[in-house]
């Protein structure tokens, strides 16, 4: 953005619209090793934001990766924050690829929360589409794990 | 050496914390609701991290969420900020034990000023004054009102486990003393998960004269003089201002020395308030410590010119309190906060939420607003309903009054109701002027004043 000179530009898609606005002068960044100052961005989109694939990221910074909803898919949630892990142990397989079918009670992932290993259920029945996350990856709560087709 | 602090608040003070922290140059995490997801201060920190649902039950009172993201994102520090978590001594254990700084007190500091009864008796033997009441939690009703007749009515009932002017409950009589003291338990019980209550002489239109205190790790234990917080609704504060109007300098000599030897009974480490009620005489009562950072920190922070929020990470870090109490002066500023909340006061103040179409804030010479809304802000109806803070400050308590209203009458909120014109209704009230105002003030404000003069 600085390269281009913008003090505002929007993008409107089918789903969601992203406004990026710079302060009057641009943004100051500070060369002493201090923090420089953010670009306050106000993310409007149809769906709820989610976050970009690599949390710990900054809530406005996640309007950038807001799919829209699918007919007949479903996510996978993490309902905690931690670390998340394909499967039980290094050595083991992991719990669920794409293709797999799942059931309610499937246990897809561990989420690890300060050392406690947390299985972690699809509570959805149908096909896991796709895997979100890369193992070892911090997850917030809310953050997308499996893309799932119903049924 | 503190890096990196995770913000476990929301709203105006975890912005305070942000910006303490970018001026300090440490990195801030924010952790965050669902609800939140548009917080200023959540787009301001470095990094942000979800940690719930809307509700306060399933995010910022989520203990283990806050210290599993401190974990991933590896944070040095936790600032609790007020409410929520910050006086929540297991939480803090908690943090101690996965060894991340919590900016505040000792665990065991807030267990032992946590419990009502105990922080009394504590203060007590330290040579505070307290309020004559029951020693500690009563047993039974039969006892209670044993010790309610020695007290003499009328007395009030609290919540061991209360605070915050929650969990209070009055009694004139013996007949309605049964009744109330049922009441009081079976909201303890509820809002609390205690329904241990004590008694205590209630002491009538009284002023509520609380004192700042700042102790770092080394032993030193300062107070950064007094907050006059007698105008308040129903327990819960409007406008503080320092100086109190009623003190003096001799007053405030020695219940500063009281409230540092409370804090000290305590072992008592970062900032934290001791709160007073005196009477009309001039005798003064402790009644309870306030382990934490206040809402109404902004007020001092006028009159000395010490920053607060910064001088917490400092102790924090370890460091020792770069000044004296000597070195710390009350030569005549004033300042004046008013607490601006989503409320329409024409309604009883039934919350307001919703979204604010257009915000303006005052400015000028003397002025001070820390709020996170701005235009376009939804108010989420999740959470307390301050929206912000007007701090006016100047060399006279006259100065602040009349900067204060000033300020008011620039300050736009549109969309929304707020309590800025009942603010400026008592900004103009000679009662308020004079610097008459106990905590008895409220009320009679309010069912002398027409409704549409401060709404």
């Amino acid at each position: 953005m600085k390269r281009s000179d913008l003090t505002e530009f929007a993008i409107e898609e089918e789903g969601f619209k992203l406004k990026i606005c710079r302060g009057a002068e641009g943004t100051p960044v500070m060369s002493n090793g201090r923090m420089p100052v953010a670009v306050p961005m106000a993310a409007e989109s149809a769906a709820s934001p989610q976050p970009a694939s690599s949390p710990p990221a900054n809530a406005g910074l996640a309007a950038t990766a807001a799919p829209q909803e699918e007919p007949g898919i479903t996510y996978i949630k993490s309902p905690m924050v931690g670390t998340f892990y394909r499967a039980a142990s290094p050595e083991s397989p992991a719990f669920v690829e794409a293709g797999a079918k799942v059931e309610e009670k499937t246990v897809v992932c561990i989420i690890e929360a300060m050392k406690i290993m947390n299985e972690i259920q699809s509570e959805t029945k149908g096909t896991v589409v796709e895997v979100l996350v890369e193992n070892g990856q911090p997850v917030e709560y809310g953050q997308r794990l499996f893309k799932v087709k119903v049924g | 050496m503190i890096q990196k602090i995770l913000i476990a608040n929301r709203g105006e003070i975890a912005l305070r914390i942000v910006r303490a922290c970018r001026e300090l140059g440490i990195k801030t995490l924010a952790v965050y609701s669902e609800a939140d997801v548009q917080s200023l201060h959540v787009q301001l920190a470095d990094e942000a991290i979800c940690i719930g649902g809307a509700k306060s039950a399933d995010s910022y009172l989520r203990g283990e969420r806050i210290i599993a993201a401190a974990e991933i994102a590896d944070v040095d520090a936790i600032h609790p900020g007020y409410g929520f978590l910050s006086e929540n001594a297991k939480f803090a254990e908690q943090c101690e034990s996965c060894n991340i700084k919590f900016i505040g007190p000792k665990s065991n500091s807030i267990k032992i000023m946590g419990d009502k009864a105990v922080a009394k008796h504590t203060v007590r033997k330290a040579g505070v004054p307290t309020v004559p009441g029951s020693d500690g939690p009563v047993e039974n009703e039969a006892e209670a009102v044993k010790i309610a007749r020695r007290i003499g009515y009328p007395v009030i009932i609290k919540a061991v486990a209360g605070g915050g002017g929650r969990g209070m409950r009055i009694a004139h009589n013996d007949v309605s003393f049964a009744k109330e003291y049922h009441v009081a338990r079976g909201e303890a019980e509820k809002a609390f998960s205690n329904p241990a209550v004590y008694l205590e002489k209630y002491i009538e239109k009284p002023r509520h004269i609380e004192f700042q205190i700042l102790a770092d790790s080394h032993g030193k234990t300062l107070h950064l003089g007094e907050r006059d917080c007698s105008v308040q609704r129903r327990h819960q504060k409007l406008i503080e201002e320092s100086p109190s109007p009623f003190l003096t300098a001799d007053l405030r000599k020695r219940m500063g020395k009281a409230a540092i030897r409370a804090a000290e009974a305590a072992e008592y480490e970062n900032a934290g308030t001791i709160e007073f009620i005196v009477d009309a005489k001039g005798n003064f009562y402790f009644i309870e410590m306030n382990t934490r950072i206040q809402v109404e920190h902004p007020v001092t922070e006028e009159v000395t010119g010490i920053d607060l929020v910064k001088q917490q990470i400092y102790v924090a870090n370890g460091e020792k309190l770069a000044f004296d109490q000597g070195d710390i002066k009350f030569d005549g500023r004033h300042a004046i906060e008013c607490r601006i909340n989503a409320e329409d006061p024409a309604r009883n103040f039934a919350p307001s939420p919703g979204t604010i179409g257009l915000y303006y804030a005052p400015g000028g010479h003397g002025v001070r607003v820390d709020s996170h809304v701005y235009s376009g802000y939804v108010i989420p109806p999740y959470y307390d309903s301050m929206i912000g803070k007007l701090i006016c400050f100047g060399s006279s308590r006259k100065t602040a009054l009349e900067r204060t209203y000033r300020a008011l009458t620039e300050y736009i909120v549109r969309g929304i109701k707020t309590t800025i014109p009942l603010h400026r209704a008592i900004m103009s009230d000679p009662t308020f002027i004079e610097g008459k105002a106990t905590t008895a003030y409220m009320e009679d404000f309010l069912s002398r004043t027409p409704p549409d003069l401060f709404s």
